[in-house]
């Protein structure tokens, strides 16, 4: 292992040097503007691809994390940067529940926006504790027949765990009391000691505890079977057809970048995206790597915005 | 057990694994000293570095930050009264004094003793009874918490060291700006004048502020600034025999209750050192020499936070569930090197799971041996001029915080809180309680709005769970207790001490 760092070492040399100017593009280091905490997913996965895109770019791509309510702090950050190319966003699927959820943003969700690429997409599963229920049939049955008892620990008012579980409540007609957690982590230890009944969470909290046994794994919230469960059964196969909740991290950049360059740089993306180790460390995430164009991306946003509004306004959520 | 430990250590004790533990405790130490940048940042930016690492050697590198980091912490802490964690925040209430009666050396020693002892304790728990402290910890639901923290708030009722009324205001504006934010219930916002405040004010920016900041404005204020006159001989370092005695007990004790609030998640290192600290207060037959240097008021709330710093990975291993945000970040590591923690690590990876807790051994006798050597030269660092020094740690102040969320909005804030502690500290009110009112209020708040929205508003809950219900116990008896010293003193009005 030693020697793969010292065998990084020119390659990190090279990319301090300035590059050679074959093209004006990029003529000094780019960044990536994220908006959660250093060192979550969203962090992780900038620095993955930064790490690669600076391969390809023959510049430095430097990670800038700018935390602050559910990411639109750094949307509005982004969105107000020159469209040189330099700045991109990761963008998570978190920004269309924003879209949905805030009264006013400092910044139009979509208009604003250049899109670039997806980087992967991810489903939610159901997961309760072992031998409790049978199958995600089970649990909502038993959640009709005593409507308001069963409880569902989220990780946070206005997440998109949050808002999926809503969703089943209006798609199935089951009425569950949804706890708030600071955090998947937190949920799941609730979880685990009893405190509630099921939790709605990604691969990266809730696999760990099924592999050993501890939860059982009741559904997928993706319209098809994901690719790496192919035993799990999906929300939309079992108790509600047609339910299909995948989140999703993808490469914005400011609204008007020239179109040469916005390809420059879904290139890149794409090219990253096709190395396996990319493709490896996006999935012990919990995605499934995977990139688009420019339009696939702004039809997704634009879907899911509609869904989550319609989510927040018949459950009845004070939008902030 | 035994047998395991000494598989692990069979594991770190390789040169390669042995150079990158000391690597992780010295830049945690380092980032530790350095105001403002903590351990969540230093690891952040190493993380692409454990890409080429396996997921054992990372893992040990990564942990090695976190508990260095609380070393370091104590350093700055007892210098410069800047406290870069919440849990050094009670080590600037002793250590600051005694820096400036010329024996910071001596605190700088009996800290890292103190940190040593409780980390090893802390280890020989982790290794011990990881397991029956997991089950403990689960058994913790929203109501214990809730009563947890209304415990801590009545046994650190008589941190500060004024008055009481004076205290009790100041854990009032604590919990006033630990409300700003986002409500975890509803979502609403609260107090939020900006985006950037939306997710609440930043520790960091009003531990920064509030202790050191002001400190500066204060000796800036001064015309001859204390230059405390210096000598480090060892005698000046080395404590007495008759006060090394007297920190057997203290150190145990806040060994004691470190290592078991660090297993609990999510309450961790900083209330730990807080229940320490007003438990060698409340039990301590000199009350009145806490605040002033009192070396039992240092060395116990130390060990309580390296104790807790290392139990705190209880959860982390058994159960694969971070305990705070360092915690995920460690768990973020591994998950990149394929291996997804969860109960059963410890089995299906024995040399990871038993390589870290050795590490950790290893890993607290390293930071022991370069802190000693190093005290001589911390100090030195006091006999920089203040007009020289101070320039420069207020621009590492600024720097550091700015790093914590690239927010510029952190750094007005900090010089804010800079200058409202100053006008504070003139008026007599101390800012450790604002720090406790802080920590708690929003833990209590976000607590009991969970137990009522689980249990359906029903109040006797606290009372029906077992736990919940002890903790209540012990809250009516120190209530009581408090009551009764009350009524005593106002019948003996000379108090005398033995």
């Amino acid at each position: 292992m030693f020697k793969k760092l010292l065998a990084a070492l020119p390659l990190t040399l090279a990319l301090a040097l300035p590059a050679a100017a074959q093209d004006s593009f990029p003529d000094h280091s780019l960044r990536i503007v994220h908006g959660f905490g250093a060192g979550g997913n969203a962090d992780t996965v900038s620095r993955i691809l930064a790490e690669e895109m600076s391969k390809g770019l023959g510049q430095p791509v430097v990670v800038e994390s700018r935390p602050g309510a559910g990411g639109t702090v750094a949307s509005g950050y982004v969105t107000k940067q020159d469209p040189d190319g330099y700045t991109m966003q990761l963008m998570v699927g978190g920004h269309a529940v924003a879209a949905a959820l805030y009264n006013q943003l400092p910044y139009e969700s979509v208009d604003d926006y250049t899109f670039i690429s997806t980087l992967g997409q991810f489903p939610f599963f159901i997961a309760a504790r072992a031998g409790e229920y049978e199958s995600i049939n089970a649990l909502i049955e038993a959640a009709k027949a005593a409507p308001g008892t069963l409880k569902i620990g989220h990780s946070g008012v206005g997440s998109t765990q949050h808002l999926t579980g809503e969703l089943l409540d209006l798609r199935t007609g089951a009425k569950f009391i949804h706890v708030p957690y600071k955090g998947g982590a937190a949920a799941s230890t609730a979880l685990m000691g009893g405190e509630v009944d099921v939790i709605i969470d990604t691969g990266t909290v809730i696999r760990g505890q099924a592999e050993a046994g501890v939860y059982d794994i009741l559904a997928a919230t993706s319209e098809n079977r994901w690719p790496d469960s192919p035993d799990v059964p999906t929300v939309s196969e079992t108790v509600s057809p047609g339910f299909d909740v995948v989140s999703w991290t993808a490469i914005g950049m400011p609204a008007d970048v020239p179109d040469d360059i916005a390809e420059r740089i879904r290139g890149e993306v794409h090219k990253a995206l096709e190395l396996p180790e990319v493709q490896e460390k996006i999935g012990d995430l919990g995605a499934k790597a995977g990139g688009s164009s420019g339009e696939e991306l702004k039809a997704l946003i634009e879907g899911q915005i509609a869904v989550w509004t319609d989510v927040i306004d018949s459950a009845g959520i004070d939008k902030r | 057990m035994i047998d395991q430990f000494l598989l692990g250590l069979s594991v770190v004790l390789q040169p390669e694994i042995l150079m990158y533990a000391f690597i992780g405790v010295f830049i945690g130490q380092l980032i530790g000293v350095l105001p403002g940048i903590g351990a969540i940042t230093a690891i952040s930016l190493l993380l692409p570095v454990t890409f080429y690492l396996d997921a054992t050697t990372s893992m040990i590198m990564l942990a090695g930050i976190y508990y260095g980091s609380q070393y370091g912490g104590s350093i700055a802490s007892i210098l410069l009264n800047l406290p870069g964690t919440p849990s050094s925040v009670v080590t600037c209430l002793e250590g600051y004094p005694l820096a400036q009666r010329s024996r910071a050396g001596l605190a700088l020693f009996v800290a890292a003793c103190s940190s040593f002892v409780g980390g090893i304790v802390g280890v020989a728990i982790l290794v011990l009874a990881a397991i029956p402290m997991t089950i403990i910890a689960l058994r913790f639901g929203a109501p214990e918490y809730a009563m947890l923290v209304i415990l801590g708030l009545l046994a650190a009722s008589l941190i500060g060291t004024g008055s009481q009324i004076r205290s009790f205001a100041m854990v009032l504006l604590g919990i006033a700006l630990g409300l700003v934010g986002a409500d975890a219930t509803t979502g609403y916002y609260r107090f939020v004048a900006m985006p950037e405040m939306a997710d609440g004010i930043s520790l960091v920016s009003l531990a920064m502020g509030l202790f050191g900041v002001s400190e500066i404005i204060r000796n800036a204020s001064r015309r001859s600034p204390p230059g405390p006159a210096l000598s480090i001989t060892m005698r000046d370092v080395l404590p007495t025999r008759a006060e090394a005695r007297s920190l057997v007990l203290p150190i145990v004790r806040g060994s004691g209750i470190g290592s078991f609030f660090g297993a609990l998640p999510g309450t961790g290192a900083a209330i730990a050192s807080f229940m320490a600290y007003a438990m060698e207060r409340r039990f301590s037959r000199t009350p009145e020499k806490f605040g002033k240097g009192h070396l039992p008021g240092l060395a116990a709330p130390e060990s309580a936070n390296n104790a807790a710093a290392q139990t705190g990975f209880i959860p982390t291993l058994t159960l694969g569930i971070p305990g705070d945000a360092v915690m995920a970040l460690i768990i973020g590591a591994l998950i990149l090197n394929g291996i997804i923690p969860g109960p059963r690590l410890a089995v299906d990876q024995p040399e990871l799971f038993w390589g870290v807790i050795a590490s950790f051994f290893v890993g607290n006798i390293i930071l022991l041996l370069i802190n000693i050597p190093l005290i001589k030269l911390w100090v030195l660092l006091l006999r920089v001029p203040y007009q020289k020094l101070y320039p420069v740690i207020i621009v590492m102040i600024c720097v550091g915080v700015y790093s914590h969320r690239t927010s510029v909005t952190d750094v007005v804030l900090t010089l804010a809180f800079g200058v409202l502690g100053y006008l504070m500290k003139n008026y007599r009110f101390e800012p450790a309680p604002v720090m406790l009112g802080f920590v708690l209020g929003p833990l209590l708040e976000d607590n009991f709005r969970r137990t009522m929205l689980l249990y359906g508003g029903d109040f006797t809950i606290f009372l029906t769970r077992p736990i919940s219900a002890m903790l209540v116990a012990c809250s009516a008896v120190l209530i009581a207790f408090a009551v009764w010293s009350g009524v005593s003193a106002m019948r003996k009005p000379v108090h005398s001490t033995p």
